[in-house]
């Protein structure tokens, strides 16, 4: 309490501002449709002031909501006197600074963009447990933590250790089925009458469907659009992500109890599935799609597709939901249809990319302490409202609350103000457990990740056939999965 | 002079003490400074990476190093992909270096002939080596990009290529490879250009007056003449064409199907995506073994031209 022996009638009255606004925040947030049987957390200012004037270092992926905050930090500034520095990049770049950082006991970054697969896996040992901080009767406490969606709970917050939380869902982007609604619209009737079926997507829409809609298109609807699909099949991440919603709809995995290793982590995945009937049935399934699909889709990622997608280059595709912000600011704006994904012989799968973020516990504790504030005021409802109406985000909120919010639920329809939330139902659809889908998060993955998705460019390029694809992935997988072991033995 | 420089140490040899009881000279305290800024930017890095090949590297809490002998070694000699991706690296450089030194052989000879409008076109010549390697990638991404690249819509309309040009194996391997000759066409131009100017006009002029034809010349007299030069253009480039990054980074990233993962692209891959810097350290230090050889080998061509030249 020594610091309040300096501060100014004008810092005091600032600060009772801040205070009281804190408090208001959450039962404003219930009476719009919170769970509002919760009583509203008491949030001091001192709790909040303890480490006025410390700098903090956020490393983040350039993602949206990292975006928002940067561009609008003041609330958190004049909550907590701490200042916050950003580093915003390309995800690749963060991993290496991330993983250098914290093999230099240097602890330059305090507050992680904890990718659950390439950063949290491998290196959860140098993150702090938030329970740590959670506990600590001297810190403010997460708002309400059922509130976070719960299977991006565990798959972006924890690793093999159910008690431990090492960071809190940020954004969720969610692989999802993204079509020309105006393109569908018309040529609904003849499509039902060629093809048998209705194309608008459904619960019972198949991939064996989407291939045929995009064949059709390509044949009778070329003057409206060129092509009737795209996918993100560079040798790139992207490939793994685009292909595992088809390996998880056909009941191939990548390893047994995919589920789990996908939600929670593990240290020892067991033996890789991919050289199993149902796999390469995927990877046949795939290689059908690609092969309709726009030709260019070998050279595109995620950027590329949507790209293309929003120059009516293709009518239909699986990107990230999060896109949805930069589609309906397109020519193609309010001509989108979203809906969850296809369904194979066993079920839909809807990649899963979110990512939460994370405490450098390299760093000093009390620097780690006042990371804290910034990770659960980032994550905070007010927090993840303003990303949404940000100009410059645009973020895709993680806590199932602010969906029920009026203004956010008026949003769903077009024209809306948070494009994102266009998408709110096919997402909520493929964030149920049983249509999400969770890559391995193992700590080898990211070399496994380079495997699949270079085995699969190969088949794509026609120099291998699915089932050596899916061989020559599992040899490499098993590889992988050897040498990670042994670089973590102590 | 050779005999001076060689009698006048042996003249002095009876007087010479052992180094420790000489002391430092005033010349190598002089040059301490340099000696060990050389030591902190080159050797420490060196040796260090020498043993971190003969490790298994452990980032998590701290590096530390496992020692592992010759297991790097001797999974480099092993791995198939490795050898795939100095095979690629070799078709590259044929390719890269062989259509540069073409070109810009051609392009200098054709600047030194023009009389009008030199300055300005060795300008325009010479902008493409001025941009930075990763905005040539991006360029090139920007202008092969199938849905709005203007390269890939030439190409589409003239009937000659309809595919994706980064989306495919043999495409994207051209392009990567044409990128890098766009590139660095011009310092070969530059260099033969500058070879060029000072050559004697007089034995032209003579070989001119005796009759001879233009090819005549340029085989007999220039491309001689020029040879000194060529080989350091071709040295400068072959060191540079063995480490090419940038462009394939931010292009194809060594796809598709692995097509354009040169040695480089997979040592970026080993050492900084699967964090396996033991290994990387070994693939690494072989990328310096075949450019110190290389570098000998067209060191020892210049030294036996210049042989043969006194």
């Amino acid at each position: 309490m020594a610091y309040l022996e300096h501060v100014t009638r004008r810092e005091a009255l600032l600060r009772a501002g801040v205070g009281a606004a804190a408090l208001a925040l959450p039962g404003t947030l219930s009476a719009c449709g919170g769970s509002g049987k919760q009583p509203p957390t008491p949030v001091s200012t001192d709790e909040w002031r303890q480490f006025a004037g410390t700098t903090l270092n956020f490393i983040s992926e350039n993602t949206a909501p990292t975006s928002a905050i940067a561009a609008n930090l003041k609330p958190f500034k004049d909550l907590t006197g701490i200042d916050v520095k950003f580093s915003q990049l390309e995800l690749t770049a963060l991993v290496q600074k991330v993983a250098l950082d914290f093999a230099s006991g240097l602890g330059a970054y305090h507050v992680v963009y904890a990718d659950p697969y390439q950063v949290l896996a491998p290196y959860h040992a140098a993150i702090a447990d938030l329970n740590t901080f959670n506990d600590d009767p001297n810190l403010p406490k997460i708002r309400d933590l059922k509130d976070f969606i719960p299977t991006q709970l565990d798959a972006a917050g924890r690793f093999v250790d159910r008690t431990k939380l090492y960071a809190l869902p940020y954004d969720a982007p969610t692989l999802i089925w993204m079509y020309r609604k105006d393109i569908f619209e018309k040529h609904r009737g003849r499509m039902q009458d060629d093809l048998g079926f209705d194309p608008f997507p459904s619960d019972s829409s198949t991939w064996e469907q989407f291939y045929e809609i995009s064949s059709w298109i390509r044949k009778n609807a070329s003057g409206d659009v060129p092509y009737g699909s795209g996918h993100q099949a560079k040798q790139h991440d992207s490939l793994m992500n685009d292909f595992s919603n088809v390996l998880w709809a056909y009941g191939g995995d990548y390893f047994a109890n995919g589920q789990d290793v996908g939600r929670y982590g593990s240290d020892d995945p067991g033996t890789p599935l991919l050289d199993r009937p149902e796999s390469i049935a995927g990877a046949e399934m795939y290689r059908k799609l690609v092969s309709i699909a726009h030709p260019a889709s070998t050279g595109w990622d995620w950027a590329g597709l949507a790209e293309a997608f929003m120059a009516g280059q293709v009518a239909m595709g699986a990107e990230w939901h999060e896109f949805a912000a930069g589609i309906e600011k397109s020519k193609i704006a309010g001509k989108v249809g979203y809906a969850r994904l296809p369904r194979g012989p066993k079920r839909s799968a809807n990649m899963y990319g979110g990512t939460g973020i994370a405490i450098n516990a390299v760093t000093p504790i009390r620097e780690q302490k006042a990371a804290w504030l910034f990770v659960n005021w980032a994550t905070s409802p007010e927090t993840q409202l303003s990303n949404l109406k940000s100009k410059v985000g645009g973020g895709t909120p993680t806590r199932q609350s602010i969906y029920r919010l009026p203004e956010v639920e008026a949003a769903r329809k077009p024209p809306s103000a948070m494009p994102n939330v266009l998408t709110t139902d096919a997402v909520f659809e493929a964030w149920t457990p049983q249509n999400i889908g969770l890559r391995p998060k193992i700590a080898a993955w990211n070399e496994c990740d380079t495997v699949i998705f270079t085995e699969l460019s190969k088949m794509l390029s026609g120099s291998q056939s699915p089932e050596d694809c899916m061989r020559n992935a599992k040899n490499g997988f098993e590889g992988a999965i050897g040498r990670a072991a042994a670089l973590r033995k102590q | 002079m050779a005999v001076t420089t060689q009698k006048a140490p042996a003249a002095s040899a009876p007087h010479r003490r052992p180094l420790l009881r000489r002391g430092i000279s005033f010349e190598a305290k002089m040059l301490a400074p340099a000696i060990l800024v050389l030591a902190a930017v080159s050797i420490f890095p060196f040796v260090y990476i020498i043993v971190m090949s003969l490790s298994q590297v452990k980032l998590i809490g701290g590096i530390s190093f496992d020692w592992v002998g010759l297991d790097n070694w001797s999974r480099l000699i092993s791995d198939n992909a490795v050898w795939v991706s100095w095979l690629r690296s070799i078709v590259f450089f044929v390719l890269s270096v062989g259509l540069e030194m073409f070109l810009g052989i051609g392009i200098a000879l054709a600047i030194y002939e023009t009389r009008r409008g030199r300055n300005i076109i060795t300008s325009l010549v010479l902008m493409p080596m001025f941009m930075a390697p990763v905005i040539v990638g991006l360029l090139g991404r920007f202008l092969t990009d199938s849905t709005y690249g203007l390269y890939a819509w030439l190409l589409d309309q003239t009937g000659l290529y309809n595919g994706d040009i980064l989306g495919s194996t043999t495409s994207a391997f051209i392009a990567v490879t044409l990128m890098d000759v766009w590139e660095w066409t011009p310092l070969i131009a530059l260099i033969v250009l500058a070879g060029l100017s000072s050559m004697p006009k007089a034995v032209l002029e003579a070989a001119e007056m005796d009759g001879a034809s233009y090819w005549a010349r340029l085989r007999d007299i220039v491309l001689p003449m020029l040879s000194g030069v060529l080989i350091v253009a071709l040295l400068i480039r072959s060191m540079d064409a063995i480490r090419y990054f940038d462009i394939i980074t931010n292009t194809t990233n060594g796809g598709p199907a692995d097509a354009t993962k040169i040695i480089p692209i997979r040592l970026y891959e080993t050492a900084f995506r699967f964090f396996d810097l033991g290994y990387a350290a070994a693939i690494g230090l072989s990328m310096l073994a075949v450019t110190i050889v290389m570098a000998n080998l067209f060191l020892r061509i210049l030294n036996k031209r210049k042989g043969l030249a006194q």
